[in-house]
């Protein structure tokens, strides 16, 4: 196990800036996630700490010890590819063992160490198959395999679960999670999903265009986003956004107005942002017409249309209303989030 | 079955046909006159009176003038095109992992000048080419043939592997390197592994080259004991009267080894030499 540290790292590709001067800190055991959306540099960054890409400034250390020259083999650490990467000429043993076999370990040793992975991760009936001779889901957990029987100081894994379909990524992802409460190796994860990051992170850097947007724990970053791009990328379905404008304890947008606890100034251009579940139907309230109901049983997402923008709202349990019918909107407060409407930044 | 279906299937057995019976016909001849006596080669009859095998005979046995070194005359053939096929097979594999994996500067510079080359036709790259190899000290030696037609098989060979080796996923060479691969075991440990349709068709490829090549061998290499075959059946054309079936028969002896060859690996040469021909 070992913390890694980047500091004030940046790449370009040609006159392309990619990660503008990215300082981040993982402490030793940490599952720490890095989300964002496709290009935003994230699965660059886990590039340039696996060695896989150089360093365009900047340093990278792995339990204090600088790896900036390092090759990839010389850094202790396993990658876990979304493509799975398996060698495919190689059975399932030889693939987890390959790392050993090039450390010229001693047969038993090799023997121990895929027999150990195996076990943990349940794959003992298929250490003599092929590659092309299991599904996605054995496949993703052998380069898991690879990755465990290296006894790496970190953990990289790059967007593993893409390539599974939507139950199986619901299964690996506890897999994963289980993997490090058991290991407790410092992992490294990128993903675009935000629901993954959410699930499996102990702490959550949300990337976009080269820059850390927000760090912090995954409830953290879902209660109180620092600016608008966190707001709206973390959680699903994403906060309600509109604009409007601060005046007396309320906002006034999309011809209606909209109550709030947070203190902005007179007159203020605000983003005016709730989450779906705050948003609640009561008698008196704000005017909307319902546009679509999506009944998924424990819960209903509801599509309403206020003042020509769509709103979505979740509800506990089945929905009375139907398409078309004109329903009441009442915001709570205390769980609205107000951003300036010019830089995006979060206001109280 | 649509009008459409069989209009197309028409048009089909319309090429079909021709283009097969221009390939049968003259094997079909071959094989009439090595079966044939000297007297009915010539009868024009599509079946001979009295077929025989004593033709083949007289061409293992090497009792005819022009068949005094058949056997050493094979065994250079067979020496030239192994020679070939392996020394074209190492270049090309070699320069295909460094242009295509270990992306070496330069390296697709070289490869489309190398592939440049197939603009100058072999002919005038002959005298030249004879001069090189007299000026090496080369001249009636086997080496001589083998460097020439791995000159002329390698552009090609580093083409087809290079775009062979552009289809496997770049994840496994990052994957070898995490593991701890050095280049050298990336290539030996998962790249040629992974090759070997492609390697097996180029290594055909150069071996037939080179069995089936006349001029180069005519030119380089004069002396009985050092020519391949092929020349040898040149001389059986040197006199007025020809002992044409016997000619035909050593002919059909010299093309077996190659129809062999392409159907033991008939899999591997179609899928390796169209690999890479469109991108994937």
């Amino acid at each position: 196990m070992a913390s890694v540290s980047f500091s004030r790292i940046e790449k370009s590709f040609g006159a392309t800036k990619v990660l503008h001067g990215i300082s981040l800190d993982i402490a030793d055991g940490e599952f720490m996630v890095l989300v964002g959306p496709s290009g935003c540099g994230k699965s660059t960054l886990l590039r340039m700490l696996a060695g896989l890409e150089d360093i365009g400034a900047g340093e990278i250390a792995i339990d204090g010890r600088v790896v900036n020259e390092l090759d990839s083999k010389d850094r202790d650490i396993a990658m876990v590819f979304q493509s799975y990467a398996l060698y495919p000429h190689m059975t399932v043993r030889d693939n987890m063992g390959f790392s050993l076999k090039l450390r010229k370990e001693n047969r038993r040793k090799i023997a121990e160490g895929v027999s150990r992975a195996a076990k943990i991760l349940n794959l003992d009936p298929y250490l003599d198959r092929y590659p092309r001779e299991l599904s996605g889901g054995q496949r993703q957990r052998v380069a898991m395999g690879r990755a465990i029987v290296r006894d790496p100081k970190v953990f990289l894994f790059d967007e593993p679960l893409s390539n599974l379909d939507a139950k199986l990524r619901v299964a690996m992802r506890a897999e994963i999670k289980a993997l490090h409460q058991r290991l407790k190796t410092t992992t490294v994860y990128v993903t675009h999903d935000q629901v993954e990051a959410m699930t499996m992170a102990d702490r959550i850097a949300v990337m976009n265009e080269g820059r850390i947007e927000q760090l912090g724990e995954p409830l953290e970053l879902y209660d109180r986003p620092d600016n608008l791009f966190v707001a709206q990328f973390i959680g699903s379905p994403a906060m309600n956004v509109f604009e409007g404008v601060y005046s007396n304890g309320m906002v006034q947008a999309l011809g209606a107005y909209w109550p709030c606890e947070v203190k902005a100034q007179e007159g203020q251009r605000v983003a005016y942002g709730i989450r779906p579940e705050h948003l609640t139907l009561k008698e008196g309230g704000i005017t909307a017409q319902i546009e679509v109901v999506e009944p998924m049983g424990a819960e209903t997402e509801t599509l309403v249309k206020v003042g020509g923008q769509n709103l979505t709202m979740m509800t506990h349990g089945r929905s009375k209303v139907g398409p078309g019918e004109r329903v009441f909107l009442a915001p709570q407060p205390a769980q609205v989030h107000l951003f300036d409407a010019a830089s995006g930044r979060r206001i109280g | 079955m649509t009008n459409r279906k069989l209009l197309s299937e028409a048009k089909l057995w319309l090429v079909a046909i021709p283009v097969l019976l221009w390939t049968l016909i003259p094997i079909y001849h071959i094989f009439l006159f090595s079966i044939s006596t000297k007297d009915s080669a010539f009868s024009g009859r599509l079946w001979p009176d009295h077929p025989t095998l004593r033709n083949f005979g007289t061409v293992f046995r090497q009792e005819h003038f022009y068949l005094h070194h058949f056997w050493s005359q094979i065994w250079n053939s067979l020496w030239i095109a192994v020679a070939t096929g392996m020394i074209t097979l190492t270049v090309a594999t070699c320069a295909a992992f460094a242009i295509s994996r270990l992306k070496v500067k330069g390296g697709r510079t070289v490869m489309n000048a190398a592939l440049f080359t197939y603009f100058i036709p072999a002919a005038f790259l002959a005298v030249p080419m004879y001069k090189a190899m007299g000026t090496y000290g080369l001249l009636n030696s086997r080496w001589s043939l083998v460097l020439a037609m791995v000159t002329l098989a390698s552009p090609y060979a580093i083409w087809v592997l290079k775009q062979a080796s552009d289809k496997l996923p770049w994840e496994l060479d990052e994957a070898a390197r995490i593991d701890g691969a050095t280049p050298a075991q990336l290539f030996r440990l998962v790249y040629l592994p992974l090759m070997v349709p492609s390697l097996v068709a180029i290594f055909t490829y150069a071996l037939l080259l080179a069995w089936n090549e006349y001029l180069y061998a005519f030119l380089l290499l004069s002396h009985e004991n050092t020519i391949p075959l092929a020349v040898g059946l040149g001389h059986f054309l040197a006199s007025d009267d020809s002992p044409w079936e016997i000619l035909m028969a050593t002919a059909l002896i010299y093309g077996l080894p190659p129809v062999a060859i392409y159907y033991a690996f008939r899999g591997y040469m179609v899928g390796g030499l169209t690999s890479g021909a469109v991108k994937a």
